[in-house]
């Protein structure tokens, strides 16, 4: 689904974020990125949905080189991507309902099959019954379902999450982690950028560890951290 | 593109206009004083246009000729400057009709008794008005002719005068045009700048660039067709009322028919949309990075 290969990512102030990274990420696994802050967590989940371009090296996603891509082509890749961010990037004024359905109209979905979809994802989300909320009479936990919703109702290959819970109380976290879980069951690929050590360490899923932009572990069924 | 698309375009123009009811309004009102002033100098200079029409095509040339030709001469002369490109018509004026026409004009006891001292000329009418400084000197060159006026100074001058009332005119409409585009951009530039977080949101989710920017060329056009409207109304009643008040007062101005107004009003519609588009487009391309 996702080969990396050789990628090395120097923002312009010559800050190197990304140092040589070589991996590989197949449909249906779930995968954590962990590291200090500063190591390159968020960057490397910016260069999989061409937010960032990388310096050297290639990024190809589903068989396609993104590095090549020209810009009128990256709306098409972002609508096989689902985004989630830790501040929720909801819109305050739009109810929990048109806040999913936005993102239907935006790729220009039929209004039948956006009223057939968003019930459905809103239902999976356990969030049905606040449709017409808007976030601000929501829980953290909640707004962040709300933005999982708004993620999943176009079908994506992938979800990615750049610390999903980070904004999140340890329980609401567990909720969240268990959601993407269960996304994750359903055959959607997961790739969570955290911090939460505990979660982590818990979920025995891959885990990525970077070290100042340098890929230190890559290991199956992994925890947080090794040391110690 | 699907109607539900369009829809949606629509609804977030008119949602975004009348969240920002106030700032719409000013730009509105804005686009509106600016294609006033731009209408009323548009009136000016066809009106102006069309007045200096009229005396440019009464300017004529009239060629005397000597006093020793004969008849045959005369109708070979009129045969050889027939040949001449740009002449429309020639004229002959007799010394009779001459002395006529100007009894006619300083009173006919004046004159009486008094020996005919006017030559034989024609009168020549030229296709382009331009062209008639350069035809009087062609038919300077031919034998037989005595002597060629046309106005000579006052032709040049007129022409000069409507050059310049035309560059000017440009000028003019140039800043208006320029000055309706910078506040509808600003305009719109508040409702990027209100909605960028929408806007993000939207590129994440997948929008290409053209659906991100349709919601704000439609608000920039939909003010600039309300601005142009509102400036068509105050323009049609401003000018009828000239126009009745100079047909009244002072006739032998001849101002445009006002049915030529509705000609010019399409046009206007049509310049307060582009204005409003462009506007809208400048201020994407600058403040919405897409
Ligand atoms: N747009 C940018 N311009 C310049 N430098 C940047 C930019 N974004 C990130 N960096 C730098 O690149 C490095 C990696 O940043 P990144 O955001 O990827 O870290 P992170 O692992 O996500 O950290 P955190 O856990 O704090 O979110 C940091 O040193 C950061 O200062
Ligand atoms: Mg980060």
């Amino acid at each position: 689904m996702i080969e990396i290969y050789g990628v090395t990512k120097i923002y312009p102030g010559g800050q190197v974020a990304l140092k040589d990274i070589n991996l590989r990420i197949s449909k249906g696994e779930f995968v954590f990125i962990v590291g200090p802050s500063g190591a390159g967590k968020s960057t490397l989940i910016k260069l999989l949905f061409r937010e960032e371009l990388p310096t050297r090296g290639q990024i190809f996603f589903g068989g396609k080189n993104i590095t090549r891509f020209r810009p009128r082509e990256i709306p098409y890749l972002r609508r096989r991507i689902g985004i989630v961010f830790q501040d929720f990037r909801l819109l305050p004024e739009k109810t929990v309902y048109e806040n999913v359905s936005f993102a239907m109209e935006v790729v220009e979905a039929s209004g039948r099959d956006i009223r057939k979809r968003v019930p459905h994802v809103l239902e999976r989300v356990g969030l049905a019954h606040k449709a017409k909320a808007r976030p601000s009479e929501l829980s953290g936990g909640e707004q962040q379902r709300v933005a999982l919703a708004r993620a999943l109702v176009n079908n994506p290959d992938i979800l990615v999450a750049d610390e999903p819970t980070g904004n999140l109380d340890p329980d609401t976290s567990w909720d969240i982690m268990g959601l993407l879980d269960d996304i994750n069951k359903r055959g959607t690929t997961v790739v969570v950028a955290s911090h939460a050590r505990e979660l982590v360490d818990s979920m025995k899923k891959r885990v990525l560890q970077l070290e100042q932009g340098s890929l230190v572990r890559d290991e199956e069924r992994g925890v947080y951290s090794n040391e110690i | 593109m699907r109607f539900s698309t369009i829809k949606y375009f629509f609804k977030e123009s008119f949602t975004s206009l009348v969240r920002n009811r106030w700032m719409s309004l000013a730009s509105i009102g804005a686009v509106a004083s600016a294609l006033i002033i731009l209408g009323s100098f548009l009136l000016l200079s066809v009106n102006f246009d069309h007045i200096l029409k009229d005396v440019e095509s009464q300017v004529e040339i009239t060629a005397y000729l000597e006093d020793s030709l004969d008849q045959d001469g005369i109708s070979r002369l009129d045969k050889d400057l027939a040949v001449i490109t740009g002449i429309k018509e020639i004229k002959f004026i007799s010394k009779e009709v001459a002395i006529e026409e100007f009894k006619e004009q300083v009173g006919r006891e004046l004159l009486e008794g008094i020996d005919n001292p006017l030559p034989n000329s024609f009168r020549i009418k030229v296709n382009d008005p331009h062209e008639v400084a350069s035809i009087a000197e062609k038919i300077e060159k031919f034998s037989g002719i005595d002597e060629v006026k046309y106005g000579k100074g006052v032709v040049e001058k007129l022409f000069n005068i409507i050059h310049w009332v035309r560059v000017i005119g440009l000028i003019i409409m140039a800043v208006f045009a320029a000055v309706s585009i910078f506040i509808i951009s600003n305009t719109i530039r508040l409702t990027v700048f209100a909605r960028r977080r929408e806007i993000n949101i939207m590129k994440y989710i997948g929008a290409t660039d053209w659906f991100v920017r349709w919601p704000f060329l439609i608000e920039g056009m939909v003010l600039g067709l309300i601005g142009s409207s509102l400036a068509i109304g105050v323009l049609a009643a401003a000018y009828n009322y000239l126009y009745i008040t100079v047909k009244l007062n002072l006739p032998m101005i001849s101002l445009l028919p006002k049915e030529y107004f509705y000609d010019y009003a399409l046009g206007f519609l049509g310049i307060g949309m582009l204005i409003g588009a462009f506007g809208s487009s400048f201020s994407i391309k600058r403040f919405l990075n897409v």
